[in-house]
């Protein structure tokens, strides 16, 4: 009997325990669906954002349906209405850059173009482009500082660099990504989906060239700065914790239209087209000046160049 | 991408159609600024401006040309660069990647009377990232790693 006794008392307890457990469970679930704790979405936006796959592997509908979810996470966030796209690169096209250092001023007209066209954060010192000042006739990157601040450009004795991704042909880069989050596109640009990235920064120690960067902080932008032609690829906002890169505009270039930051040089030195076209500026210049590319010699193939005339 | 409203004279003829024509070379300092840096004193006014129709530039072989068309002028001399801006190596160029495209030309960018760019201020450097010091006045030549960099180098 009094084993019965005992496991009725014992079976009494237990379910005042598990009563209190499931209690529980539901206030926290109440709390859960009266507190924004997906991050601000629906529970199924976020249950969709978990099972996303990686870009490449998405139908065509699962694409859609991410694109509107980055829109609603834009406009629950910024408060702004982006057109976030999925352009396909255009058949045909490869694009290149060259920049006539001989008339780089080292104005920075370019690299404030870029953060506000491709939605960098303001605060998160993230910038694609730096402008490398170098002496005269030194070439050693190592020498080089872009935090020059004179009173004008440019400063007799010194010359400059701008810098960005190199869109490599070989890009050591997407070697190194262990989750294949980012590749080259057809059209010759190297991407990251930032949705797909984790965050390990392999690919920043892989880049000879400094052009990845790492988002630290939730990106910082103005509702009326914000660029609201955006790409799956390129310049949509972008979570804290991924890395990132230039995509020569890609949802500017694949439209036809130009860079953001060759449209902001005042001085002409950037030249960008398709590298299968021989009637491109680019072309022209490949055939007529004497082009040199940044650290040839470890074999990526950038399709990036400049020259001097 | 035409030149010709931004000029403040022009029509050059609302003045010069009531004015005698004068070939004598001279230096003005009346209505016109007589500052002439280009060419550093083997051109004059007549070289470029025509000197019948005020409205129109002319280039070496005498013939009439518009502002809007003033890299035909330039060209005369600056042939290279004249070639290299025909095919969109010189000069800016916006637009569309391929097809239409609005080309800026010479006179948009340079001074014809002083075609030298003058300097000006850069935007703003970036910022340091948080937790680091930017150090300034450093010759990274002369730093200690550079040395050390050397003298490994060279034993």
């Amino acid at each position: 009997m009094s084993n019965g006794d005992n496991a009725g008392k014992g079976g009494g307890n237990f379910d005042k325990a598990r009563r209190n457990f499931l209690r529980g469970l539901g206030i926290g679930v109440a709390a859960t669906v009266a507190q924004p704790a997906w991050g601000g979405q629906t529970f199924q936006d976020a249950f969709a954002d978990f099972f996303q796959k990686d870009y490449r592997r998405m139908s065509a509908e699962e694409v859609e349906a991410a694109l509107e979810r980055i829109e609603s996470k834009a406009l629950q966030r910024y408060g702004v209405e982006i057109d976030c796209q999925n352009t396909p690169p255009q058949p045909g096209v490869v694009y290149g850059y060259a920049i006539n250092i001989s008339r780089c001023k080292g104005y920075r007209d370019c690299v404030h173009a870029c953060v506000k066209e491709n939605n960098l954060g303001r605060d998160s010192q993230v910038q694609y482009i730096r402008v490398l000042q170098l002496n005269q006739g030194d070439f050693n990157l190592e020498h080089s500082d872009h935090y020059y601040d004179p009173e004008m450009v440019p400063v007799e004795g010194k010359h400059y660099l701008p810098v960005q991704c190199m869109q490599c042909d070989d890009p050591p880069c997407v070697k190194a990504c262990p989750v294949e989050a980012t590749w080259m596109e057809p059209d010759g640009i190297v991407v990251v989906d930032y949705d797909w990235c984790i965050g390990c920064r392999y690919c920043m120690a892989a880049c000879p060239y400094w052009a990845r960067h790492f988002n630290w902080t939730d990106p910082e932008i103005p509702a009326e700065e914000m660029n609201t032609n955006t790409h799956y690829l390129g310049n949509r906002p972008r979570p804290r914790g991924v890395v990132e890169k230039c995509h020569f505009c890609i949802h500017r270039t694949r439209k036809g239209q130009q860079p953001a930051c060759m449209e902001a040089c005042p001085t002409g030195s950037r030249i960008f087209g398709n590298l299968l076209d021989p009637d491109s500026e680019i072309r022209y210049v490949l055939a007529n000046k004497q082009v040199f590319r940044l650290k040839e010699e470890l074999g990526t193939e950038p399709k990036f160049w400049y020259f001097s005339d | 991408m035409p030149r010709k409203d931004d000029l403040f004279f022009y029509p050059c003829t609302q003045c010069h159609a009531a004015m005698e024509p004068n070939a004598e070379i001279r230096s003005l300092n009346t209505m016109h600024d007589s500052e002439l840096e280009h060419g550093r004193g083997r051109i004059w006014c007549l070289s470029c401006h025509d000197f019948r129709n005020r409205d129109y530039l002319r280039t070496l072989l005498d013939e009439l040309v518009d502002f809007d068309e003033a890299h035909l002028v330039c060209g005369g001399c600056h042939a290279n660069r004249h070639k290299d801006w025909h095919f969109g190596v010189h000069g800016k160029r916006v637009g569309n990647l391929q097809g239409d495209r609005t080309q800026y030309n010479c006179t948009h960018c340079h001074n014809p009377h002083n075609p030298a760019i003058q300097p000006r201020a850069p935007k703003a450097a970036p910022p340091v990232r948080a937790g680091l010091k930017l150090e300034r006045g450093i010759e990274p030549e002369k730093s200690s790693i550079w040395d050390s960099q050397e003298e490994r180098e060279e034993q």
